[in-house]
């Protein structure tokens, strides 16, 4: 397919926009970092700011001793640690329950999941019911209240729906229970699967933002995101409203940037490493449609 | 553990029994399937259908120390505060702009961004690309936001450039007229590339014999695009349409939330923001919160049985037919 062709007009059209576009996508991160290791003084004076000439890190210095984003990191660890543990449990247990064919009630229950993609509560009474359950504040409430992805699920059920049927059946006849068919036999076919709806758990976790902003009050327990919106936009909203105010930590360019490459650098380190995992789950998604 | 059951499962005496007797033992002889079933059965039970069950709430006083249950019915009160509320309707207003905007103007970028890339012969450049273009997708719109405030900042890149070619520096994120705008370049941004993945996939699929033969035809490059690629992922582009138009009550409360200030209160409050507003920022009243829920989730209904009809029509098959083909 790929022969050797002379480079024509369309060629150099296509290399051109899709350059810029990636430089487009680019560039601003590169002035992220950047700024995030300049002065508030440089940043000032040196338009198109892409490379600091003195770099400094006394933002990433005065962020950790800010402290904010510590507690940030702490606390989004901590709800991985809850949440992806019953994400992952939830997910497994309805797509292999579900990808099992011949069993009373098996459409009903697809039924009962497929209508929760139609039609939700929303989150006010979600969040009443959370409060009604006594887990307002706590971070099982964020973690269960995203429990399972239905989009994820079905996922992992097109991949366990596609394993064939003759190695759950011989394995039935060597008196294999459910458990263990899903659990020895399932599972480790499906690390391809398993490692795609991990990354996505991580990902929704590691981004996890509206839950923990409604959810959680105390400050000693927000979510990196919920700090890192505070630290950007809060400050933003303050610098208007309240300039001269002293108790509030007055925040520079610099160390707002530097906020954003914390909180992206965990994605962005492994991002170019696992993407293909992150492609596998669109195709596999892919072949339903 | 189940092994007798499963020997006997087609013995002949199966046919005597009644219908009752045979789902007990079908369900007595899938037990283990149920005992795997049953926690993902709470999770919903708790987790989405008890919050279902509090949308009474939208015809109810809320009292705190009553609970959704035992709050005293007040009949469509809060419909009727609801339809008389101008900020109402101008949020539903608001949420259709934007994402109806949505549907003709972000959505056709993945769809070019996978023509250029398809074409595009330089194998490795083409990775390094896609990487760059899928990477932004990951990220929050907390972090995508904060950067774009960075970049379009009045001593931002955007603006520094403005200066140097000698312009006015132009107020991006506190200007009614952009903010719309700003909202679909954002999207574009953060998600064309993720997009443009399902697209190109759906190009690796293409035959290339249609290409050999075009070849032989003459035809051009562009007139490839047109007659074979075009019409090759038509059924893909077909299919996101539609789950697209199912989002149209949903979509973008955590980009405009973050990307509204209160210099564009009057263009960035949607039914979603406007729910949280008056529920988490004021003093909330539940029951009209949860009306609005209501609204929303019924509006959104709506728009999924439209696109579910559009896709049975379209593709034979409808949104959700998991079921389906699952059971043959």
């Amino acid at each position: 397919m790929n022969k050797k062709r002379k480079i024509d007009k369309i060629d150099i059209i296509v290399f051109i926009v899709l350059t810029m576009w990636g430089l487009s996508i680019l560039i601003p991160f590169v002035n992220v970092l950047a700024v995030s290791f300049s002065t508030q003084k440089e940043y000032l004076e040196t338009p198109l700011l892409l490379w600091p000439k003195k770099p400094t890190l006394e933002n990433y210095a005065a962020l950790f001793r800010n402290g904010r984003i510590l507690i940030g990191y702490r606390t989004t660890l901590q709800l991985i640690g809850i949440a992806l543990p019953v994400n992952l449990f939830l997910t497994i247990c309805a797509a292999y329950g579900l990808s099992r064919k011949g069993y009373p009630g098996r459409k009903l229950f697809m039924k009962f999941v497929v209508f929760t993609m139609l039609f939700s509560g929303g989150i006010i009474p979600l969040y009443l019911t959370v409060r009604s359950y006594g887990l307002i504040g706590s971070l099982w409430g964020v973690a269960l209240s995203t429990g399972l992805n239905t989009f994820y699920m079905i996922i992992m059920l097109n991949f366990f729906a596609s394993l064939p049927d003759s190695l759950i059946e011989s394995a039935k006849l060597d008196g294999a229970g459910e458990y263990t068919i899903m659990f020895r036999i399932i599972l480790p076919l499906s690390k391809a699967v398993l490692a795609t709806v991990t990354l996505y758990y991580l990902v929704d976790r590691w981004n996890e933002w509206y839950h923990a902003m409604i959810m959680i009050r105390d400050t000693a327990k927000t979510p990196l995101q919920v700090i890192l919106r505070s630290i950007i936009l809060d400050s933003q909203l303050l610098d208007e409203v309240v300039t001269e105010s002293v108790d509030i930590f007055s925040f520079s360019d610099g160390l707002k940037m530097g906020s954003i490459v914390v909180v992206m650098l965990p994605v962005m380190c492994v991002f170019p490493f696992l993407q293909k995992h992150f492609v596998k789950g669109v195709l596999i998604g892919a072949i339903k449609a | 553990m189940s092994k007798i059951n499963t020997v006997s499962h087609s013995s002949p005496q199966n046919s005597k029994k009644t219908y009752f007797q045979r789902l007990i033992q079908g369900i007595w002889k899938n037990r283990g399937i149920y005992m795997i079933l049953l926690p993902v059965l709470l999770w919903y039970i708790l987790f989405q259908y008890v919050p279902m069950a509090g949308l009474q709430l939208a015809f109810k006083d809320y009292k705190v120390n009553l609970g959704i249950w035992g709050s005293p019915w007040s009949g469509f009160k809060h419909f009727n505060r609801l339809f008389s509320n101008p900020r109402f309707f101008n949020s539903v207003l608001l949420t259709l702009r934007i994402n109806i905007g949505r549907l003709f103007i972000t959505f056709p970028f993945p769809i070019i961004l996978a023509l250029l890339l398809n074409e595009l012969r330089m194998n490795r450049y083409k990775r390094t690309l896609q990487t760059i273009f899928t990477f932004p997708n990951f990220l929050s719109w907390v972090v995508v936001t904060g950067i774009t405030i960075n970049v379009l900042s009045f001593d931002g890149l955007v603006n520094s450039l403005i200066r140097v070619f000698g312009g006015t520096p132009v107020s991006f994120i506190g200007n009614e007229s952009l903010f719309i705008p700003l909202v679909f370049a954002t999207e574009v941004w953060k998600s064309a590339g993720w997009g443009s993945i399902i697209y190109l996939a759906a190009m690796a699929g293409i035959d290339p014999g249609l290409y050999e033969a075009s070849d032989i035809d003459g035809a051009t490059r562009i007139q490839k695009i047109i007659y074979i690629t075009l019409p090759s992922i038509l059924p893909t582009v077909t299919v996101m349409f539609i789950l697209a138009t199912g989002n149209i009550m949903k979509k973008g409360f955590e980009q405009v939330f973050n990307l509204s200030n209160p210099a564009v209160r009057n263009v960035s409050e949607i039914l979603d923001v406007y729910i949280y507003n008056i529920t988490f920022r004021a003093v909330p009243n539940f029951g009209y919160s949860t009306a609005l829920s209501l609204f929303r989730s019924v509006v959104n209904l709506f728009f999924l049985v439209i696109a579910n009809a559009g896709s049975k029509w379209l593709t034979g098959s409808g949104l959700f037919g998991m079921e389906e083909n699952q059971n043959e």
